[in-house]
This record gives structure tokens, sequence and C-alpha cells, in this order.
């Protein structure tokens, strides 16, 4: 539809909007071994931290104007007269969001996991949950930075903060189970699960929050 | 006339300060309104409520045969980074009859692959009015849309504003200049008690 | 017709002005109450087998998480009315019950880690319980800041009501916590449907704080909803009155 192709254009144009996370995410993970002694046995349950504090952190760094600068330049108010409902258009953008800097950052995670487990299994394994996660992340902080449209961004990051950390604490389960080697499809599901029902509430939600932003 | 919008009762305030109350009008084809008052009086925002932006604290506004409503605002709907050319495809007006007409009347045509954070601001402002001058509503919304251009832009819109009116299409605009439209009025300073 | 129900009870001067009246009985009955029931669980009962003396600060950690949780479920509920039938008295109850959900959520915190130093050798652990509930903690003190970074009141009212209803989907992660997770925190003793685990001479008193110190809450809620009325209907002439 016209919606996507116009987000991608505005997307991919703006370089520093998506080639500025990633590149940080690459420098999270590249300095991560240098401050750490190499070789180092604990290295390898360290590096599964550190790969989802990176992730946390530079999803929360993508989306810190996915909606303020559009409210900033007017461009939300055109859009907000033309459809009733701006649910569409969230979604789309935080689609092209995660396709543009969340599926990438998936791609280079896992390369890392390779370069530090070893084991190309492990880096099969964590590629989905990966992915999955930097949508879940991206939808919760995109609905941090809508409350905060007036505010800046900080504010929203903050109030959403506490909304992301179970899912840590379901990241960190997923480890353990693929460092035991037993089958995390649960965990999978359990993330999946938790996706589908972010994607069909927040879009509502955020619109409605936009809405009155405009007010 | 077709009737194209009714406002009965409006009253707006903002934290408990009233800006205007028990205001109502009605807007037929063909008509123009033009919106005065003082600074602060509430003239933006009555436009945003005209277009839906924004909702009265009390009154109704009824729309009737509006499919579309263009709005100019305070802000120009533009993308910085991107060039006049993106920019004009993102207005979805690209394959319009006569988008290089326009182009040429605002002598926008030579700078079409410039970034529009390097336009000059009257030039910013000729290219936020191109979604008037290709719209294709019936409603027209315009929040002091003379500002920053030069007389013969100015002159431009205005003549366009007027074929508009011809055409059987409904004009709102507030202005602190006259735009040589024939018009009724209402004045917010009045209105306010 | 249920709008117009809701509508009688909605108007913020009857809710102060009953209020008001109440407020008194509350105070000292709870107060009565909560003393009674720990003088009782402090005093009167013995040691227990396993923690010695040191499980009486049950009768401050359990009341204080569980009503913590349910002002919680209070405000969620506070919300989803104002956010349907636009009540405004639901608004100021959420903003007001906030930092009293912060205080508890707190009070329950140290009180636990207090507990912890004689039971597990330790005054943090990071267990999901634990974590849950300081996540909870954190929550109210991010609801507080979003209201009050707002100068536009009824657009806050709006967000913060959105807040909490995402944000209440944290309760059933605490409250599955333990037993979901294999974790340090003891599991529930006391549930809806089976025999309580805890020795009756425990549970009673148990219940009578809990009782005492849900209505202390109560007074504290009472008082800051007093003043989040009279603040943001200061302009109406019924409060000219009244002050």
């Amino acid at each position: 539809m016209k919606l996507i192709n116009f987000e991608f254009l505005k997307l991919r144009k703006k370089s520093r909007g998506w080639l500025g996370p990633i590149l940080v995410f690459i420098l999270i993970m590249t300095a991560f071994p240098l401050t750490v002694e190499i070789l180092n046995s604990n290295l390898e349950q360290a590096f599964f931290s550190v790969l989802w504090i990176a992730t946390l952190l530079v999803m929360m760094l993508a989306t810190e104007d996915i909606f303020l600068e559009d409210y900033n330049d007017g461009t939300l108010e055109q859009t907000a007269i033309k459809y009733d409902s701006l649910a569409l258009l969230v979604a789309i953008k935080i689609f092209v969001y995660w396709s543009l800097i969340g599926i990438p950052i998936s791609l280079i995670g896992a390369l890392y996991a390779f370069g530090i487990t070893g084991s190309i299994e492990s880096a099969l394994q964590i590629l989905p949950v990966l992915i999955i996660t930097t949508y879940i992340f991206l939808n919760i902080f995109s609905f941090g930075n809508a409350l905060s449209l007036t505010k800046g961004s900080i504010l929203g990051t903050l109030i959403t903060m506490p909304l992301v950390l179970p899912l840590l604490v379901v990241l960190g389960k997923v480890v353990i189970a693929i460092n035991l080697g037993i089958s995390f499809l649960g965990f999978l599901f359990l993330l999946l699960g938790i996706l589908s029902i972010i994607i069909l509430i927040l879009p509502m939600v955020i619109s409605f929050v936009i809405k009155a932003h405009l007010e | 006339m077709k009737k194209i919008l009714a406002a009965e009762n409006l009253s707006y305030s903002i934290n408990e300060a009233k800006l205007f109350q028990g205001l109502s009008f009605e807007l037929h084809e063909g008509n123009a309104l033009h919106v005065l008052g003082s600074n602060g009086s509430g003239k933006t925002s009555l436009l945003r409520i005209i277009s839906g932006l924004t909702k009265p604290t009390r009154g109704i506004i009824k729309k009737y045969n509006t499919k579309n409503i263009c709005f100019v605002g305070h802000k120009n709907a533009l993308k910085q980074y991107l060039t006049v050319e993106d920019n004009i495809s993102l207005l979805e007006v690209d394959k319009h009859i006569d988008l290089n007409i326009f182009l040429e009347k605002l002598e926008l045509n030579n700078l079409l692959d410039v970034m529009v954070a390097n336009l000059s601001y009257g030039q910013q402002k000729k290219l936020a009015l191109l979604r008037v001058f290709l719209n294709d509503s019936d409603l027209l919304v315009l929040d002091e849309p003379c500002v920053g251009l030069d007389k013969n832009s100015k002159n431009i819109l205005c003549s366009f504003l007027r074929d508009q009116k011809e055409d059987k299409k409904a004009l709102i605009f507030s202005s602190h200049l006259s735009l040589d439209i024939d018009s009724e009025f209402i004045n917010l300073d009045k209105v306010t008690s | 017709m249920i709008k117009k129900f809701i509508h009688q009870f909605a108007s913020p001067k009857t809710y102060l002005f009953q209020v008001d009246r109440a407020y008194s009985y509350i105070f000292y009955i709870s107060l009565f109450i909560y003393l009674g029931s720990l003088f009782w669980g402090l005093f009167l009962t013995s040691e227990d087998f396993v923690q010695g003396n040191s499980y009486r600060i049950i009768y401050l950690h359990v009341p204080a998480s569980f009503i913590s949780q349910s002002l919680y479920l209070a405000m969620a509920f506070a919300s989803a009315i104002f956010l349907i039938w636009k009540v405004k008295l639901s608004a100021y109850l959420v903003k007001s019950i906030a930092p009293i959900g912060a205080i508890t959520t707190f009070i329950a915190l140290i009180s636990g880690s207090i507990w912890g130093i004689p039971t597990w050798g330790t005054w943090w652990a990071w267990d999901a319980r634990i974590i849950s509930t300081l996540i909870l903690f954190i929550m109210y003190l991010g609801l507080i800041s979003l209201h009050d970074s707002f100068t536009d009141y009824e657009k806050a009212d709006k967000f913060l009501a959105i807040l909490v209803i995402v944000g209440s989907v944290n309760i059933p992660i605490i409250k599955m916590s333990v037993e979901w997770w294999s974790t340090l925190h003891q599991t529930a003793s006391i549930t809806v449907t089976e025999k309580p685990a805890i020795d009756s001479s425990m549970l009673y008193p148990l219940f009578g704080s809990m009782i005492g110190f849900a209505g202390l809450v109560c007074c504290l809620v009472i008082l800051s909803s007093k003043l989040q009325i009279l603040t943001r209907e200061k302009n109406k002439s019924w409060v000219k009155n009244y002050v």
C-alpha cells in the first residue's frame, strides 16, 4: 500500500534514523569482549546478557523520534485529518522500523552469538528469539514515545521501562534453556503469543494517545 | 446550495480559561468565512476544531457532504531531510495534471532536488501550500496562509482561492491581511464574553 | 440507564461530603483493629517452629504487599471507568491513589528485606516475586511523574488512565510469579480453595491486621483524594464555601 511505501521512503532516506542504532549495536557488541579478558570461560555466559541489554538499549535509541518528528513538523496532523483511526499508520510505522532496524540487529546479534560461542546451532536458535524480541521492544518503546510526545522522549522511555523488565526475565530463561540444550520452543511460542497480543492492542492504544496529544 | 458545515454553541477552554463560547455559524458550498481576532483569541483552536483535530469543550460541529478536508496550519508538514521532489510524492499529488503549472507559477520547478532544509522560509511555505493548489477536497481550512509569501505568490494564492470558491468549494481561513475574497466574518473578540 | 446511575454517584461534591462524614469512623475503627491484631500477633501467639520470632513481621509485610497490588487493581478499575464513561471523579481517584500505592509497595519491599535477613541470610535476592514487586514500585513512580509532567490536566488524566491499564499486566505476573518460577519466596499460604497452610493462631491476627491496614490505607486515600478534588475544582463555588 501507499502508506508502507511512504514510510519506507521516509526512514530509508533518513540514514541517521536506521544506521545510527545499528552502528551503536555493533559498537556495544564489539566493545564487550574487549572489556573482558578473551578466552575467559565466563565470556559465553555474560555474552547473552550483554546481547539482551544491547538490544534493549538500541531499540530505545531507535524509537527516540518515531512519532516525535512527525508530530513536530505537522505530518502527523495531516494524517490524523485524513484517516479516522491512526492505528494502521502506527502499525505500519513500527513494522517499517522493525524491518530496517530490528531485523539487521537480529542478524548481527546472531552472528556475534556464533562468533562467541562457536556453535552455529545456538546462533540459529537465538535468531528467531531476537527477531521477535526486537519487535516487542519496538512496540513498547513506541508506546512510551507516544505518551511523552510533548515532553521529550526520556520521560516516555523511563515510564515504559517497567513494562519491559518482565520480558527480560523470560529472555533469561530462554538463554538457560539454550545453554542446557533443552528445547526452548515453549518460550518461543510464549514470546510469539505476547507479540501477537501486543501487535493487536498497542497500535490502537497509541493511536488514542496521539489523538489526545493533538487536541 | 448544499450545506457543508454547521456549528452549534461551540465553546473552547484550556484548563478552565475560556477562549470563546456560544459560537454558532453555518457554511455552505461556494462561501468563504474569514475568522478574525486578536492574538490568542482562539483562531487557530477554532480552525483545528473545524478540521477535526481538537474537540470543543462544549457544542457540536456537524459536517455534511465533505469527503476530504484540506488543512494548512502553522506547521508545514514537510520532511526537512527529503528533497522537494520526495516531499511532493509524499503529498500524493505527483500525478496531478496541474502539478507542473503550479510548480512553474510558484517558481519551484528548479528546486526539485534541493533538500527542504536548504530552502528559504517563503519557499518552504509555498511548498506547503502546494497541497492547497492540488487539493481534491470540498472544504479548505487555512490558518494564516499568507505569512511569509511575497506579493506575487500571495496574488497567485488569492486568485486561486477565488477560483475554488467559484468551483463550489467552501473556504474557512484566518488571516491578519485581507485576502480580497468575498467572505463573511467571524470576530472571536466579540464572541468571548 | 447505567450512565444515569453512575453519574449520580460521580459528583466530586457528594463524594467529598460523604467521605468527610465517614472518615473519623473509618480511621478509629481500623486503627483499633490493626493495633489489636498487632498486639495479638506480637505478644499472644507462640513462636514459629522454623523461623523463631522473626516471622512476626508478617503482620506488616503481607498486608502491605496485598494492599499495594489491590490498590493497583483499584486504579485500573477506576481508569477503565474514566475512559469509558468519562467520570471525572475516577480520574481524581486514580491520581490520588498513585502516591499511596507507591508508599505501600515501598513498605512491602523494606519489610520483606528486613524479614529476609534472619530467614534467608540476605536482605536482597533477585528472585521473581521481589523483582516484580520492585517493577510495581517503579511503575507507581512512573505514573506519578507522568501526571505531574503535564500542565493540561485533562490530557494528563487520559494518559495516566491508559498507562495504568497497560501496566496492569504486571499484577498477574506478581501473583503468579511464585508458582511459575522456582523462587526463594514462599508460596501462598492462604488460597481460596484449600485449607490454609498456616496455623489458625497466626491466621486470625493476620486477617485482622490485613483488614486494619486496609482501613488505614483507605484513610490515606480519602485524605489524598480530598486534596486532589479541592485542588482540581478550586474554581467552583462550593469549594470556596467549603474551605
